[in-house]
């Protein structure tokens, strides 16, 4: 065996050191809150357009907008995981030794200076008293052993000697929880999808990298429904799902807000939703010459109709929720008997936009509804279908996690609530008069140790009081 | 709704209540402190009752839901916690000192919930992502931890006026105030207290962002500052229990520390995030 270093590594010696872990602490609160003030990720993109250059090129070298996934952050975490590490191991032989010590019973410096409440006088004697004493002991304490000496009897007992665990606990968990979350960064996936209404997908985007993944599946939304309170706020997002292998659906969910669905270890939430034009729209024709005669009409997409007096034919080309920013419209082509194409947008809000911007419709012909005379267009509605907005989520580093909080509670009910209590007894005799006196030690909760000291007192009094009888 | 005129009623019983505090202190008389006493545990079953009937209500309007969904009702619970810790801790230390530097904190959440025209006290149906299980256990857990730290920024306010102005003064104001040391250990048991609760609060909340936002932490503005209040509370545990710190430089923390809950509280509302209802 290579014999052990007696000076102490000077790295070791930082890594173990409580300031180091102070210091790291608060860097990483500090750094933190830079987070909190700089949008990050998604956030950022507006953020960003409005920085100067260099103000950019710097947030972005240290990977302000998305610094709680930045190297130096992780780096910061790292070290204090490794700072925690190291301090458990430096101080453990230490710990072990408190856990493990076994004092001498007969202990004399303890009984100087003790409180009067702590000793009372009995008139019992001999062995009798002295096995009561070690029978109570042992009902309420661990590790009792006795000594006698020069007539005198001491007596040791303990409780609670694994709070001194407590703090390897806490520790412990810290590590726990980072390593669920390491696990869920290298093994798991965080993707998003719109689903049409009907439609049925078999990828995803992943978040970031707006790459597609193959899920291996299909889903596909059979409904979506919004609903709202009377207020005005929502008050259920509901997708129905079915998710299909091979062409046959194997499971059907509905999916809510706060209950998500989990399909082949991959976790669905209900994030967004949204609606996209679809492919139909009502169309009014009106002609000029006849203010009374109006045809309504429904067109899908690229499906061409004939006009009311066989003037021609005209088809929709493209429908456009928001087209220039001015509601919804649609691309009309008209072709006239004459062989004319005639090709203008249809505004749904043609009135609102004469009045934001008048003379529009006449200085640009492409957008005015009446450029096939004698007929206006008019746009009275576009069908829009529902899209549910999900989010996928893979992350088997989540038990983990949840294992570590676990192991966190405990160990910090232990380190806070439980405290390793020895006490020590002295009978000493005189003239058929026996002096009992308690004494203690405790590693923490000096007033909690007082309180016991005072109670076993007491209860021993009462004890031996009542066998004497 | 009665709930709001009751709970705004209790605002004027914790102010008096902190009159009295202020009574006791100046003129050294225990009659004071009493009535304070009685005071406040009366605002305090009033307060409790309000509560009560807000939930009850909440059901009456069809919309049933715990109390704890937005700003008006956290605050209305935060105050709650806050007088009940602190006529706990008055019970078992037998001293109303803290009562003085307590009390403002109830009074306050109280006037600024019922009295503030940003504030929306109307009963609302709860959105998608609040309905869970999982609202009730965050809320009550969080709040306990901010009134626990709430007991130690007006405890570690004692210690260093008392301290300050020297053991020996025998200044009228201070005389009740226990000894500094007393301060001292008290102020560490509450914040073992407030951490906890403060720990349990973090972990429930991310249980729930788990089957809310599809990610137990994402690292929203709210979620980093109270990960950074615990931080400054693990701070002031380890610098206490390892490195021995006491006195002073632990008040002074227990005082950052406190501000951290005030900015993840309320700073935190002005910074966009996904804990937006908490808002209004």
């Amino acid at each position: 065996m290579v014999e052990r270093v007696t000076k102490p590594n000077p790295i070791w010696k930082t890594f173990s050191s409580v300031k180091l872990a102070i210091v790291l602490l608060i860097l990483i609160a500090i750094t933190s809150v830079l987070g909190t003030f700089i949008p990050q990720r998604e956030e950022a993109f507006d953020f960003a357009r409005k920085l100067s250059p260099t103000t950019f090129h710097f947030f972005q070298a240290l990977h302000l907008f998305d610094m709680y996934h930045a190297t130096w952050f992780r780096v910061l975490i790292g070290l204090l995981a490794l700072n925690l590490v190291v301090c458990s191991i430096d101080r453990f032989p230490t710990t072990w030794r408190r856990f493990s010590a076994q004092p001498r019973p007969d202990r004399t410096k303890l009984f100087q200076d003790l409180s009067p409440e702590q000793s009372f006088e009995a008139k019992v004697s001999g062995d009798w008293l002295l096995k009561a004493i070690e029978a109570y002991l042992n009902a309420h304490y661990k590790r009792v052993h006795k000594a006698l000496s020069s007539g005198q009897a001491f007596f040791y007992g303990e409780k609670g000697r694994f709070s001194h665990f407590g703090v390897y606990l806490v520790h412990l968990s810290i590590l726990v929880i980072i390593l669920g979350a390491l696990i869920g960064s290298f093994f798991g996936f965080e993707a998003y999808v719109n689903i049409l209404e009907g439609d049925q997908v078999h990828t995803a985007l992943l978040r970031g990298r707006a790459l597609p993944i193959d899920l291996g599946f299909s889903v596909r939304c059979n409904d979506f429904r919004v609903a709202f309170y009377d207020n005005g706020a929502p008050k259920e997002y509901r997708s129905d799902l079915s998710f299909l292998v091979n062409g046959k659906v194997v499971k059907s969910a509905i999916l809510l807000v706060n209950h998500p669905v989990r399909f082949r270890g991959i976790t669905f939430y209900q994030s967004s939703y949204g609606s996209v034009a679809g492919d139909t729209a009502k169309i009014r024709l009106v002609k000029k010459a006849s203010k009374l005669e109006a045809t309504s009409m429904t067109v899908k997409v690229g499906q061409k109709n004939t006009l009311p007096h066989q003037e021609g034919t005209f088809e929709i080309t493209q429908i456009k929720e928001n087209f220039m920013r001015m509601g919804p419209a649609v691309l009309v082509s008209v072709d006239s008997r004459d062989g004319n194409r005639y090709r203008f947008w249809v505004f749904q809000h043609c009135e609102t936009i004469m009045q934001r911007f008048p003379g529009i419709f006449q200085q640009f012909p492409k957008l005015n509804p009446s450029s096939f005379e004698p007929y206006t267009f008019f746009l009275d509605e576009i069908e829009s279908r529902y899209y549910t907005g999900l989010q996928l989520s893979k992350d088997p580093g989540v038990s983990v996690v949840w294992a570590g909080c676990f192991l966190m509670i405990g160990g910090l009910f232990v380190t806070f609530f439980t405290s390793h209590r020895r006490i020590w007894i002295r009978v000493s005799e005189q003239k058929g008069v026996a002096k009992i006196s308690v004494a203690g030690m405790a590693n923490k909760n000096p007033v909690g140790l007082e309180r016991e000291l005072y109670g076993l007192t007491k209860a021993l009094q009462e004890k031996l009081k009542g066998e004497a009888q | 709704m009665i709930n709001t005129t009751i709970l705004s009623y209790v605002t004027f019983v914790y102010f008096a209540a902190f009159l009295f505090y202020l009574c006791m202190m100046i003129m050294n008389k225990e009659t004071f402190g009493r009535l304070a006493s009685i005071i406040s545990f009366l605002g305090l079953l009033t307060h409790a009752f309000a509560i009560g009937l807000r939930w009850y209500e909440s059901y009456e309007l069809g919309i049933g839901h715990a109390p704890f969904s937005n700003l008006y009702e956290s605050l209305i619970f935060f105050s709650w916690t806050v007088i009940l810790l602190y006529l706990l801790v008055e019970w078992r230390t037998k001293n109303k000192t803290l009562g003085v530097f307590v009390t403002p904190l109830a009074f306050l959440a109280m006037a600024y919930a019922s009295f503030s025209p940003s504030i929306n006290s109307k009963i609302q149906p709860l959105i998608p992502a609040l309905k869970s299980n999982w609202l009730i256990a965050h809320v009550i857990t969080c709040f306990f931890g901010y009134a626990a730290f709430g007991l130690s920024f007006g405890l570690s306010l004692m210690y260093l006026i008392k301290q300050s102005k020297g053991a020996k003064n025998s200044n009228l104001f201070l005389r009740l105030i226990p000894k500094i040391t007393v301060l001292d250990e008290l102020n560490y048991q509450v914040v073992v207290i407030g951490f906890l609760m403060l720990t349990l609060g973090i972990i429930t909340g991310s249980v729930w962002a788990h089957s809310a936002w599809g990610s137990y932490w994402s690292w929203d503005p709210k979620e980093t500052w109270s990960l950074i209040t615990w931080l400054v509370y693990a701070l002031v545990l380890h610098s206490r229990m390892v490195r021995g710190w006491r006195g002073k430089r632990i008040a002074f923390l227990c005082i950052v520390g406190f501000s951290c809950v005030l900015f993840t509280y309320f700073g935190v509302n002005y910074l966009a995030g996904l804990h937006s209802y908490a808002k209004s």
